[in-house]
This record gives C-alpha cells, structure tokens and sequence, in this order.
C-alpha cells in the first residue's frame, strides 16, 4: 500500500516538470510533436527507473559516513559524502553512454527513434534531480526507490507528452507575435502547474 | 597521439578521476572542521531560541553568541527511550553528549518503523531562574523534512517558546513556519486539553480564544498539518516526563499503538474539517 | 586582451544571444530560486564562476579529451567546481547553502554550461572560452534578478529582505494593499518568464517564431 501512495505521489503529485520544474530544458526543446516527445518520455522512465536504485545502493554502501563498515569496521568513522553530486552523474552519464552503444550495436531500429535522445538525458535535470531527492528525503529500501524512480519517470513523460499535444495544437491558433513558440510555452507550462498544485490536496 | 585508443580512454579517465577526487578530498578535509562548527552552531541557536533566550522582541537577537548562551543556559542533558525511560544524563560538557549528537531524522525513522529511540531532552535554566525542558521534534512536510524545538516551563504544560525550520517548504507558504510571527504563537500556549494532556493544534483561526492552539498558515494547509503531527508524534514520547515521574511510573511511557494512531487520525480529520 | 571581432563574445549573451529566453537553457534552476532576489543573486554568481572555470579548464584540455567519453570527462570538470561551491557556501555561508539546498547540485546539470563547452569551449583558446563562460552566466543572471525582483516586490513586499512596501499600506494595518499570493508559486516564475520573452522579443523583432 505505501509502494502504491509512492508511486501515485511521484507522478502527480510531486511531478518532476510542474511541481519542481526539473528537465525543462529538454522539456521545452522536443516538445513540438507527440511522438518525439513520447520517444524521449520513455527514455526518461527507463533511465531513472535504472540509476535511481544504481545511485542508491552507492549511496548507502559506500558514500554516507559510516557506510564503509561492511568492508571493515575501522572505515566507521569515513564519510564520503562530498562526492556523491560526482558519484552520482557519472554513474547516471556512463549508464545513459553504456546504453546508447549497446543499442546502436543491437537494436539499430529503436537506436533511430530513441538513441538520439540518449545523450540529452545524462544532462536532463529530473535525472539528476531524482537523485539528489532521494539523497535529501532518504528512502527505506531499494524498493522504494523503484517505486519513486519509475513513478517520477512516468510523472516526467505524462507531462511531456501533454505539452506536445498542447504545442501541436498551438500552431493553429492565433498569438501575438513576440509570444509565439517559446513565450506562450512557459506560459501554458506554469498555467498546467498551477492545474498540477490541485493533486496536493490529495491524502495518500 | 592517438586520443580514441582503450588504452589513453582508460587512462585519461582513471587519471581525471584521481586527481578530481584527491581536490575534493583536500578542500573536504580543510572545510569540515568549520561546516560541522555551522551545523552545531545552528543546533545551539534553535534550542535557545525555543527557550526565548537570545531573543529581542520575538526576534533572534543578531549579536548573540549562542554557543556561550547554550553552555551557561542549559543545566543538563538526556535521551529518553521508546519506554520513556531517562539514560546518558550529562551535566557538562553538553556538545558531546548523546542528546546533542542524536540524529532527529533517524529518531523519526525510528519512531515511523517502530526501533529503539534515543529522543534527546534538554534542561535550562532561564535568566530569570525558571526552569524548562526543551525537546525537539521532527517530521515530513510538503516537500522535505520540517523540524524544531519545542520548550515546556516547569509546570509540565505551558509552552515556553518554539523554534521550526524546513529543508524545502514553499518560500513565502509553508517556508512561514520558520518566521518568527508563526514560532511566537506557540509562547504561553498549553499542552493541555479539557484536562487532559494534548499536544498543540495548528488550524485555520485556531488561535482565538484557544489556549491549546495556533494560527495555521493561510495557504499553507499541508505543511502546518504536517506539522502538527510532528509534534504530536513526538510529544507522545515526551509525555512520560511531563505528565508522570519516570522513575515511579516507568511503563507510563507509551500509549497502546492503534490508540494512538486513531486519535492521530481523529486529530487530522478535525483539521481537515476545520478548513 | 581581445580585438573588435570578438567584442561579440560578451555582447551577445546578454541580450540578442541570451542563454535562457533566446537558447532556452538552464531554465530548471532558473524557477525556484527566484522567490527571494538574495538566492537569485547567489546562484547567478555560483552559475557564472562554474560557467567560467568549467570553459577555461575544458578549453585547457580539449586537444586531450578522447572523444568517446567526452561527455563524462566535462561532467566530472563541471562538478569538481559545483562541489567546491558547495564545501565552501557550507563552510562560510551557511544560511544561503540552506536556502538552496538540492538546487546548488543541480548546477552540474544546468544544460548552459554543457551548451557553452559543447559549442564554444572545445574549439577555442581558453581567455576566449573563459569570457564566454563568463558572460553567458552573467546572460542567465540578469533574467534571473529581473524574475526574482518582480517576484520578491509583489510577492512578500520586500527586496533582499528590506521593506519597500511600507507596512502601513497593507489591508491589515487598515491600508489598502495585500501582497500577491499567486507570485510566490513556483507556476508564477514560468508565467513571468513568458512574459520576459515576449518584452524581450518584441524589442528585438529578429528573434521571433514563424
């Protein structure tokens, strides 16, 4: 039951794009069509749902002061912390570089459709972000962490896949100039915040 | 020089990683003594706030030194545990004592998850000689953890003062709870309810006329509710002390756990309804 | 140290060139910090130092770099600084390294820095590298005060902390002024961010879309 309030928590709730404005970057740049913006939505997914537990157990076996007493009691007193911000975007950049060579070498048709989107994601804000929150509101267990990562995951295309389907239709209709493409963007992005705050109110 | 080769890759790499890493270590290593001194100094500042010591008007006092406030103020230190029993009694030396060093967020896992507690208390002594007990406390708010001390007079039920502070509240909403017009509701209100001892409500206009509640933040319902079952949560460890003596009464410390969930639920679904 | 031809290196980030209303990057950070004009500040000063010396330092290395892992080589760069900022904000500020919190990590993703290395540091001398760094943060720092200062003024009646509103102006001081509510969400940051790009390119007629 406390998986499933996670999980449903991290997708509106606590939506990565309109709760914490994480990832507008990439947000903003392929949200002009749905399909891109769905290709690059499930890469996201399936790259916190991977580095969060990865982040994770890094951080709970080697990183947090006292963690190293697995290896010998004497590293009690160790604390790595201070190196988790670089432990944790190196692990998130070799993944996202491991996967992309894996599938241009095997599957050379998703390469196509999803392996371009690869190398933006080791700089996408939610993933590091993801990480970084579950340093900050330490979690119980590797599961929930799953639960938080492909939650925020799913959050993350929900709103990309939206805003795309906003965009597209955008195009027809009539703007002032100086607010065309990039202005109304931001707008409609904070009008869908404000829509998203209503999710708080929810008692899980 | 070929730059695409394994073995420069390999190379390159573990060299960067080694001499970014050994930076860090160094500059870790010369700038921990003074942010552990940040984090302690801080700790210091919110217990004596809680107590009102140090403060002019309501306002924390800019000038005060309140590491020297904490060592000539507080007269003794102890943890309790989940059966409310008194242990690691310090009366000197109080920065190493087991209460100052306890970590409030694993108490609180504890508390959640049901381990064994070391809640940290501390004693003072007022300038005007009366005595409080200030006892911290701990939770979940909107979007990360809240936390603060609570100070209790010797009567065992008025509130002396209160200090909070958030990791990431809502600057302007939720972050209000650290302000001084929110904490400063919490002087002479009572611990107290029909008789009985209760911990403090935070509900819209709770205020009026309420000697037992405080001003919610207009805007901010989640991170005052969350609050106050904060502090509920952890009063309900610290009553052993302030209703009964621990030492005649020890197995007082604990009400049974689905009662106390119930009345927590009862608790919520009255602030609820009061907004 | 620079002749006329590349005065474009720091004139154009700040207005026609600017990383966040014309590039659209680093927006993420750009939102939350922007409630109070002091944490704005900190972190356009913290974003412009990183930009710089991540620029310089890659620009240094950037006939070394092996291709394949170029990515992680300027992420690694690029933390070694926010870490540094972070120790010493912790060490001798320790109430703005409070109010930033998980945001200051973040400044390793801020995608202007990766987009000033990718595009300009790894193909230029490192004093050219380091002013385009420099400016490009300085670019991002200026949307960021004039978004915190509208924010901090109509929102809490302050700037930097300091009343500018006077208190007996305000509704419960029988005045007649209540400060705005919706300013404070982070939604507003967006909306007013909107409304910067659209000032901004109705100035300059040559940035608008199709």
């Amino acid at each position: 039951m406390e998986y499933l309030s996670l999980f449903i928590k991290s997708i509106f709730v606590d939506n990565m794009v309109f709760a914490f404005f994480l990832g507008m970057c990439s947000f903003l740049a392929v949200s002009k069509n749905v399909k891109t913006a769905s290709g690059l939505g499930l890469a996201v997914i399936f790259v916190l749902t991977v580095t969060l537990p990865l982040n994770y157990l890094l951080y709970e076996y080697i990183l947090k002061p006292g963690a190293l007493t697995w290896v010998s009691e004497s590293f009690a007193t160790v604390d790595l912390s201070f190196l988790s911000y670089i432990v944790f975007i190196a692990t998130i950049a070799a993944f996202t570089q491991i996967v992309e060579m894996v599938v241009e070498k095997f599957a050379p048709g998703l390469y196509s459709s999803l392996g371009i989107f690869l190398p933006l994601i080791a700089v996408n804000c939610a993933i590091l972000g993801g990480s970084l929150f579950m340093q900050e509101r330490g979690y119980a267990n590797v599961g929930e962490v799953c639960c938080f990562g492909l939650g925020s995951g799913i959050g993350w295309f929900l709103a990309i896949v939206t805003m795309a389907a906003i965009r597209e239709k955008l195009a027809y209709s009539n703007i002032p100039n100086g607010l065309k493409g990039l202005g109304i963007s931001f707008i409609i992005t904070g009008l869908m915040g404000i829509a998203f705050m209503s999710f708080m109110g929810i008692q899980l | 020089m070929n730059t695409n080769s394994n073995t420069y890759t390999i190379i390159y790499t573990t060299v960067l990683v080694v001499v970014v890493a050994a930076i860090l270590a160094i500059v870790s290593s010369l700038l921990k003594p003074r942010q552990i001194a940040n984090v302690e100094l801080e700790q210091m500042k919110s217990i004596m706030l809680a107590a009102n010591i140090g403060e002019v008007d309501g306002q924390p006092d800019k000038t005060a030194k309140y590491d020297e406030l904490f060592n000539s103020h507080i007269t003794s230190t102890y943890v309790l545990n989940e059966k409310g029993e008194k242990s690691d009694v310090a009366t000197e030396n109080f920065k190493e004592s087991k209460a100052f060093k306890a970590d409030l967020k694993s108490q609180f896992n504890a508390i959640k998850n049901g381990g064994e507690l070391t809640l940290p208390v501390y004693e003072a002594t007022l300038d005007n000689g009366e005595q409080v007990k200030i006892f911290p406390c701990y939770g979940a708010g909107l979007w990360g953890a809240i936390w603060g001390y609570l100070a209790v007079k010797a009567d065992n039920k008025t509130i002396q003062g209160a200090i909070f502070a958030h990791a990431s509240e809502t600057p302007g909403l939720g972050g209000e709870i650290a302000s001084p017009w929110f904490y400063n509701q919490f002087d002479t209100k009572v611990l107290e309810s029909d008789g009985q001892f209760a911990s403090v409500k935070i509900v819209k206009g709770g205020a009026n006329g309420n000697p037992n509640g405080v001003d919610a933040i207009s805007g901010a319902s989640i991170t005052s509710r969350s609050l106050q079952t904060a502090i509920a949560q952890w009063m309900d460890f610290y009553k052993a002390i302030l209703t009964a003596s621990v030492e005649s009464i020890p197995a007082m410390g604990l009400i049974p756990v689905e009662e106390a969930a119930e009345a927590q639920e009862a608790e919520n679904n009255e602030s609820v309804n009061a907004q | 140290m620079l002749n006329k031809m590349d005065k474009d290196i720091y004139k154009k980030p700040l207005f026609k060139g600017n990383p966040i209303t014309v590039l659209v990057l680093g927006i993420c950070s750009s939102l939350a910090v922007t409630v109070q004009l002091k944490g704005a500040l900190v972190m356009a000063l913290s974003v412009t130092l990183v930009t710089a010396f991540s620029s310089l330092f890659i620009s240094l290395l950037r006939n070394t770099i092996p291709n394949r892992v170029r990515i992680i080589v300027q992420l690694v760069v690029v933390a070694l600084f926010v870490i540094l900022i972070d120790q010493v904000l912790k060490a001798f500020s320790y109430d703005t390294s409070k109010m930033l919190s998980v945001y200051i990590g973040l400044i390793i993703t801020n995608c202007i820095i990766m987009g000033r290395i990718e595009a300009f540091a790894l193909g230029n001398k490192p004093w050219p590298s380091f002013v385009d760094g420099m400016f490009n943060g300085l670019g991002y720092g200026i949307i960021l005060v004039i978004v915190a200062t509208v924010r901090e003024l109509l929102g809490s009646g302050t700037l930097l902390g300091f009343r500018i509103i006077p208190e007996s102006w305000y509704v419960q001081n029988g005045g007649f002024y209540m400060n705005n509510g919706l300013m404070i969400l982070p939604p507003m940051a967006l909306i007013l961010l909107g409304c910067v790009v659209w000032v901004h390119r109705t100035i300059d007629k040559d940035l608008q879309e199709k």
